[in-house]
């Protein structure tokens, strides 16, 4: 009976707790869905989210797929007339099927951009949080304690990482650690979370002066708990934004060291495609192989600023 | 006039050193801490160890890390950067050689682009919320979206490969037929320069409207902007001479701190097409393990920057007269 009744008052007090937190979000949900642009951007990673989750699903072949010769088991080698028509542009029906062409391998276009979708979410959204976790917390603790030691060490290290040049650091850093994915996405964090730090310092600076932080102060309460119980609900929205942005520069940046050849070849990419087609020097004669790659790239990048900057919007106080 | 106190410049001045030695440091590290040596690629397999030893010796690489170091950190203050190993020749004589070529290049592209952004960024931001806005602000994310390298390859695509108008290499026409007078080799420059420039430009311009946007729109809400307003100005001239002017003031800023990341945007656009600049030279220089070059490219640029973020402090103050520094109230 007792414990039934706390239930029942716990399920109360959530509730109280929690409905203006949602009542909120739905409020800034209806304004978000105002701007077309961060509604597009929000469909366009649903699709590449599909595409990650059930690659095969969507794709025309399966990786192995070799134009001529079709799915493995392949119980033929291309003949070399077979060779010299790769790579091929999009075709239909027989002898194969590739809506976007294939590559100089026969390998489908297609099938290689759907399959690589996974890779780079991957990447964007794992260096996002990741700079996210180390800049919006720095942020916070340099700002709330500013103008102390605290915040001129961190504003220090932070002027130190300004100093060293974005895409030689991060040649250097995968150098160093070797050309792996992970290592990519710690090297792409490891330079982008300055200007989170900037920002949020910048923003809590101003919260810091807002009399409910007083009026907590005078109310006993410690350090941490102001810092997460009052200002960051505030600095959230926020570092949302740099989130969204950081994921578009990490799949940006990825794409350029992809250029430079430091990227994991053993993983299916786009950069990797378009490396490829400068590797076998077919950037000028095979548009299909050239394009949908780039286009790729450029819409997941969109997608995240697109929504990064809606959020912007949404979030913007003075409107 | 001067909003700035001396003592908090002094102290400013002093803080910039001290983080120019630690990213020095932190440069001596990295670079050392890469795998593989600049001396292994001068080895031929048929050296004695005797050899290889004495070119070690030559290189100073037997002596105790902490000479180096010292050594590193005291050549480096009184501007003496070393020899290139790979190239053969006095690292500052290459930067020397390289710099203009990158300035060229870069530093018109940048006037270009701090042209069309913040100007487009003043219609946007004047103008927030309208389908004009709306759309051309998504399209212009959609472009600063793109892959540096994808876009310099469609753009040579269409005008060099297909209509074969516009050079897509090398910043000379190589064994030309002309006379070298000023005005061909600024012709042909020029020439040369149009497909780089114009895939930079395509993109770069996004990053200050980026910037020109946000504060546009903040202005508006201005008491002088009211004040123009009421006077009879018309929208045109009260958007221009009024709200733009005190909009720009972070556009500059900006506009500093990224003239110093200049350099580092150029590694890519240079190596796309063949222009022997900074960019490529840094590159080559990390991936061929050729430190005192990476180095030395590593230090100016960190140079640039510290001396560009300690700049804009200052200039702002100028900018802005509300805005103040080191003046305890």
């Amino acid at each position: 009976m007792a414990t039934e009744q706390r239930d029942a008052s716990n399920l109360e007090s959530f509730k109280k707790r929690w409905e203006p937190r949602i009542e909120r979000f739905r409020r800034s949900w209806g304004r978000f869905t105002e701007h077309k642009m961060g509604v597009l951007g929000l469909l366009i990673i649903l699709v590449y989210s599909l595409w990650s989750i059930a690659p095969g699903f969507f794709a025309p072949h399966s990786l192995e797929w070799v134009a001529y010769l079709g799915e493995p088991p392949h119980d033929a080698r291309l003949t070399g007339e077979q060779i010299r028509t790769l790579p091929h542009p999009p075709a239909f029906g027989d002898p194969f099927f590739a809506p976007l062409g294939t590559n100089s391998h026969g390998f489908g276009i297609l099938t290689l951009v759907i399959y690589s979708a996974s890779n780079a979410m991957y990447i964007g959204i794992a260096a996002g949080l990741l700079s996210s976790l180390v800049g919006v917390p720095l942020g916070l603790i340099s700002g709330f304690y500013g103008d102390t030691w605290i915040d001129e060490t961190i504003q220090r290290v932070v002027d130190v990482m300004y100093g060293l040049p974005f895409l030689p650091f991060l040649i250097v850093l995968v150098a160093i650690r070797g050309i792996s994915t992970t290592n990519i996405i710690i090297g792409i964090a490891v330079t982008s979370w300055l200007n989170n730090c900037i920002t949020i310092r910048g923003e809590t600076l101003s919260l810091r002066e807002r009399s409910y932080v007083e009026s907590a102060k005078v109310a006993g309460a410690s350090d941490t708990r102001i810092i997460f119980r009052h200002i960051m609900p505030n600095i959230l929205p926020l570092s949302f934004v740099f989130l969204a942005q950081d994921a578009a520069g990490a799949i940006l940046a990825q794409a350029a060291l992809a250029y430079l050849g430091l990227a994991d070849f053993t993983a299916i990419s786009w950069g990797i495609m378009l490396e490829n087609i400068k590797a076998e020097g077919y950037v000028f004669e095979a548009w299909w192989w050239l394009i949908p790659p780039g286009l790729a790239i450029t819409l997941l990048a969109a997608a995240f600023y697109f929504i990064g900057f809606s959020m912007e919007d949404v979030t913007n106080p003075q409107r | 006039m001067t909003r700035i106190s001396g003592r908090y410049l002094a102290k400013r001045v002093v803080v910039s050193y001290l983080t120019l030695l630690v990213i020095m440091s932190l440069l001596f590290v990295l670079l050392r801490s890469m795998p593989g040596s600049f001396v292994s690629s001068m080895i031929d397999p048929g050296m004695t160890a005797e050899q290889v030893e004495r070119i070690r010796q030559e290189w100073g690489l037997n002596e105790p890390l902490w000479k180096q170091y010292v050594n590193f950190m005291v050549n480096y203050q009184t501007g003496n950067f070393g020899r290139s190993p790979t190239n053969n020749a006095q690292v500052w004589d290459l930067v020397i050689r390289r710099m203009p070529r990158t300035i060229v290049l870069f530093g018109s592209t940048f006037l270009v682009g701090f042209v069309i952004g913040p100007l487009v960024g003043m219609y946007l931001g004047w103008w927030r919320g309208s389908t004009k806005d709306k759309g051309i602000f998504s399209t212009s994310l959609f472009v600063y979206s793109m892959p540096a390298f994808w876009i310099s390859w469609l753009f040579i695509w269409v005008f060099n490969y297909e209509l074969g108008w516009l050079p897509s290499a090398y910043m000379f026409t190589q064994f030309p037929e002309f006379e070298w007078t000023a005005f061909t080799i600024m012709r042909d420059v020029l020439y040369h320069m149009a497909l780089p420039m114009m895939s930079l430009v395509f993109i770069g311009w996004v990053g200050s409207m980026l910037i020109m946007r946000p504060t546009m729109n903040n202005v508006t809400d201005e008491g002088y902007v009211f004040l123009a307003r009421a006077k009879g100005l018309s929208e045109r001239t009260v958007m221009i001479k009024h709200a733009a002017r005190n909009a720009l003031i972070p556009v500059v800023t900006g506009a500093i701190i990224s003239l110093a990341f200049l350099i580092d945007g150029s590694i890519i656009i240079e190596n796309v097409f063949n222009w022997p600049g900074m960019g490529q030279l840094i590159v080559d220089a990390v991936l061929n393990r050729d430190f005192p070059v990476a180095q030395a490219t590593f230090f100016m640029i960190a140079v640039l920057v510290v001396i560009m973020r300690l700049f804009t402090d200052v200039v702002y103050t100028y900018l802005d007269p509300r805005i103040k520094f080191g003046e305890e109230s």
